[in-house]
């Protein structure tokens, strides 16, 4: 297997090789994901009352994570906010990954023509930056999670489509399709039942490390005012919000948010690149 | 399958581990060591604050000197100047007929003189060999000129409403106006100490045409004359070597547009910036327990308000909007919104506003008003009475400060609280300001925070705003007897009858719940150890207080 995964600069020289990293962050990943899905159950206060006579005050019994500068529970905060902070990423990886590999299938398998408009088309994107374009659309529609993710997923959808596109092209040239095709199979029925299935792994591989990427783009976003809107709990709402917390010197709930930002993308960039290894190896 | 190769940059696995870890429980430690609650250091859980009347006086001269605004001015024209970064900005290059000083008094302008001779006229009699920044002299021509462009309804400037009385203004010398009114109107020449009396070049306004106030010179006749303005960043003014007054200390001043509170604060921190007015609350501490420089307080005539801009929907029940009042936890915001440097209260005007006003008048004002404590079972019960649970109200917020962001976090608290579904809507710090001039930046808004700024040493400034069709009656408030006394009041030329007039309009407005006040905010003033002298009062909208800025050494 000779395709490589889109990575960023700084995240690429993170490596899986390693046992205990990669089931350390698969645990946080599964952490994270039970967190937001029993978050209503977990939180132990509603996120948005505000206590003004108790801003910034540090752990307590009351407030194991201490509150933010408007007297909000920041635990409550930070485990509601993982929804909004996990459900856009995945809005933007699920609709990059399936019209990136509607395209790059296409493209891949019927070459020519369609390859070269859609593979230029795409390449177009790529010439746009993403966070500019979720700016951009957030601009003209408002704050809201559904733009940005919208936008973010324009921006990734040619990561994926390069990708499956040139496994479509390897996938192409082995003797099981060639059978198929003189057994009368339909090139739709070879696609989807036998060349998708087959690139699937190191497709979703890259869909996890986008994960990580999308859900640090939206965070950003958040953090510039123009994500969620000011009420929802999201953890680059939180950040943004926390900058009166430096200000005024009790940091606390500020850097939480920007911890587990950290420690999630992280963990998804090890654990899809742990997997892209598993299944490089298995190629070999 | 063969063995995975090395991969380079990976020694020490082991130790960086474990190195990884502890620097994660160390960050943390280090963290859970810098939260924890403020200290209050003053009485009643609150920062102790003190109003100084000024700043010590320049010592000497400057070449230049940098000042931090919060936002870009949109235009410097004079009929759009409402809103504090264009103020800050423009009462140093334009000047008006009379002068508002830094102890809130009014003395002359450009008019040496302003007469009364029977309750309808007044005369102007004008400052002789006052030179414009384009080099023309000013006569009573440009006055005219100016003073008629901000009546002209076509030009839809912002001080229109104080023009309403007005019947004709002439020139009635070489260097003489003569405004006949209407009816009598105790307001019209107090504001002419505001941006309502600017006088700007009549030949200046006309070439720049629609142009003018964003680009080119503003021909004023201020200490200082429009220099370059590069759009986002900064606006640069030059000292006018032909003022007529005492020259300016300083040959420049920049304006630097720093509209994220914390870099503002920095800036000041750092020397970017060398002072600034309106410091962002967060940074009061910082600022106050830095050797930079030095923060002061002064009499700002500001409250802090919710503006209740759509009585259509559940806010045109009185109940509703008293309910909101009864439930904001006021002191929490005094507390953490203003940094513990301003006073809770429910009078839409400040105490400082009925200083004239006698020992009756100002319990008539100001007495007997709603409490400011919370009450959150009587604003509950008055949302059931009303019928309004769970109707949903918009209210905008922004990141300028948190007298904004954290009264919509208050409000939308208290809201909750009693049963009211508030729904924030962010808006960008340059896009605020549209929201005092254009409805349509206002549709879907049920509520803003607003700190309004008494223009004069007036309470009126502000109750004529529930007048029917008034500029800021965005709501549509209209109430006959409630016109009938501001009528009253405004041809009441005599200070202690017209504020007992006033204090029942304070009362009425109270009652309304029109807006709903909530905080008493002084004026704050940051100027590193490098300069000195502006003065600490809300003159700077309209007094030209960059030209007494100058070396503190």
């Amino acid at each position: 297997m000779t395709t490589v995964l889109t990575r960023r600069p700084g995240l690429a020289r993170l490596r899986a090789a390693r046992q205990p990293l990669y089931l350390a962050c698969l645990g946080f990943v599964v952490l994270v994901v039970l967190a937001a899905l029993l978050a209503p159950w977990l939180a132990p206060g509603d996120p948005n009352t505000v206590d003004l006579g108790n801003v910034l005050a540090g752990p307590s019994a009351d407030h194991l994570l201490g509150v933010d500068a408007a007297g909000r529970d920041t635990l409550s905060r930070l485990l509601l906010g993982a929804r909004t902070s996990l459900i856009g990423p995945l809005g933007v990886v699920v609709f990059a990954t399936l019209a990136g590999v509607a395209v790059g299938v296409a493209a891949g398998w019927r070459g020519g023509w369609l390859d070269s408009v859609l593979s230029r088309s795409t390449e177009l994107v790529f010439a746009f930056p993403g966070m500019l374009l979720a700016i951009l659309i957030v601009t003209v529609y408002g704050e809201g999670l559904l733009a940005p993710v919208l936008a973010l997923a324009i921006a990734y959808l040619p990561y994926v489509s390069r990708l499956t596109r040139s496994l479509v092209l390897a996938e192409r040239e082995r003797p099981y399709v060639a059978a198929y095709q003189v057994q009368g199979h339909s090139s739709l029925q070879i696609c989807l039942r036998h060349v998708i299935p087959n690139i699937a792994p190191v497709v979703l591989a890259q869909s996890t490390i986008n994960f990580g990427y999308a859900l640090i783009d939206l965070a950003g976003l958040s953090y510039l005012g123009l994500g969620v809107p000011a009420l929802t709990p999201d953890w680059g709402r939180m950040v943004f919000d926390g900058q009166t917390a430096i200000q005024r010197g009790y940091p606390l709930s500020a850097l939480l948010p920007c911890l587990v930002i950290v420690l999630t993308v992280v963990a998804f960039n090890v654990v899809g690149e742990r997997w892209a290894d598993q299944v490089a190896r298995r190629d070999r | 399958m063969p063995p995975t190769p090395p991969r380079p940059g990976r020694r020490g696995r082991h130790a960086s581990g474990i190195t990884l870890a502890a620097s994660a429980l160390s960050a943390f430690a280090l963290v859970a060591a810098c939260a924890g609650p403020p200290q209050p250091s003053g009485p009643g859980g609150q920062d102790a604050y003190t109003l100084s009347a000024d700043t010590p006086a320049a010592k000497g001269q400057l070449d230049s000197f940098s000042w931090a605004l919060y936002a870009e001015p949109p235009t410097l024209d004079y009929l759009q100047a409402f809103d504090y970064p264009q103020n800050t900005v423009l009462s140093n290059i334009c000047e008006s007929l009379m002068r508002w000083t830094p102890q809130l008094k009014e003395e002359p302008g450009l008019a040496e003189r302003a007469t009364n001779p029977d309750p309808t006229t007044w005369v102007f009699d004008l400052r002789p060999g006052v030179k414009f920044q384009d080099g023309t002299v000013m006569t009573a021509d440009d006055v005219v000129f100016s003073l008629d462009r901000q009546r002209n309804p076509d030009n839809g400037g912002a001080w229109a409403n104080e023009f309403q009385n007005v019947d004709t203004i002439a020139r009635t010398g070489p260097l003489q106006v003569t405004i006949k009114l209407k009816t009598p109107d105790s307001q019209f020449p107090q504001y002419m100490a505001t941006a309502a009396g600017v006088v700007a070049s009549a030949r200046g306004v006309q070439a720049a045409g629609k142009d003018y106030g964003t680009s080119g010179s503003l021909d004023c006749t201020g200490p200082y004359r429009l220099g370059s303005w590069t759009k986002g960043q900064s606006i640069e003014l030059d000292r006018f070597d032909d003022y007529w007054g005492a020259r300016a200390k300083s040959k420049k001043v920049v304006f630097e547009f720093l509209t994220d509170p914390s870099a503002r604060t920095n800036a000041l921190l750092t020397g970017e910036a060398d002072g600034g007015y309106l410091i962002p609350t967060e940074s009061y501490a910082r600022l106050k327990n830095s050797s930079a420089g030095t923060l002061y307080f002064g009499e700002s005539l500001s409250t802090v308000n919710v503006n209740v801009t759509n009585t259509h929907g559940p806010l045109g029940d009185v109940r509703v909007r008293k309910a909101l009042s009864l439930a904001i936890d006021r002191a929490g915001f005094v507390s953490t919104g203003l940094g513990g440097n301003g006073t809770a209260t429910t009078s839409l005007t400040s105490k400082a506003a009925w200083a004239a006003a006698d020992a009756a008048t100002q319990q008539a004002a100001l007495g007997g008003l709603q409490p400011t404590a919370q009450d959150i079972a009587q604003a509950t019960q008055l949302i059931k009475d009303a019928g309004a649970r769970g109707k949903t109200l918009t209210m905008a917020t922004s990141s300028i400060g948190q007298d904004v962001s954290l009264l919509a976090t208050a409000v939308q608290s208290a809201g909750t609280r009693i049963g009211l579904d508030i729904q924030l809507r962010t808006i960008a710090p340059d896009a605020f300001t549209a929201l005092f001039t254009d409805p349509k930046a206002r549709e879907g808004i049920d509520m803003f925070p607003e700190t309004y700024y008494l223009s004069i040493t007036d309470p009126m400034d502000l109750l004529t705003n529930f007048q029917t069709g008034s500029y800021q009656n965005y709501a549509g408030y209209s109430d006959k007897a409630y016109d009938d006394l501001v009528k009253q009041a405004v041809g009441t030329y005599d200070p202690a009858q017209r504020l007992a007039i006033e204090a029942r309009l304070n009362q009425q407005a109270a009652d309304q719940a029109l807006w709903i006040p909530v905080a008493q905010w002084p004026t704050s003033l940051f100027m590193n150890k490098r300069i000195t002298g502006a003065p600490t009062t809300i003159s700077y909208m309209y007094y030209p207080w960059a030209a007494d800025v100058g070396a503190a050494r």
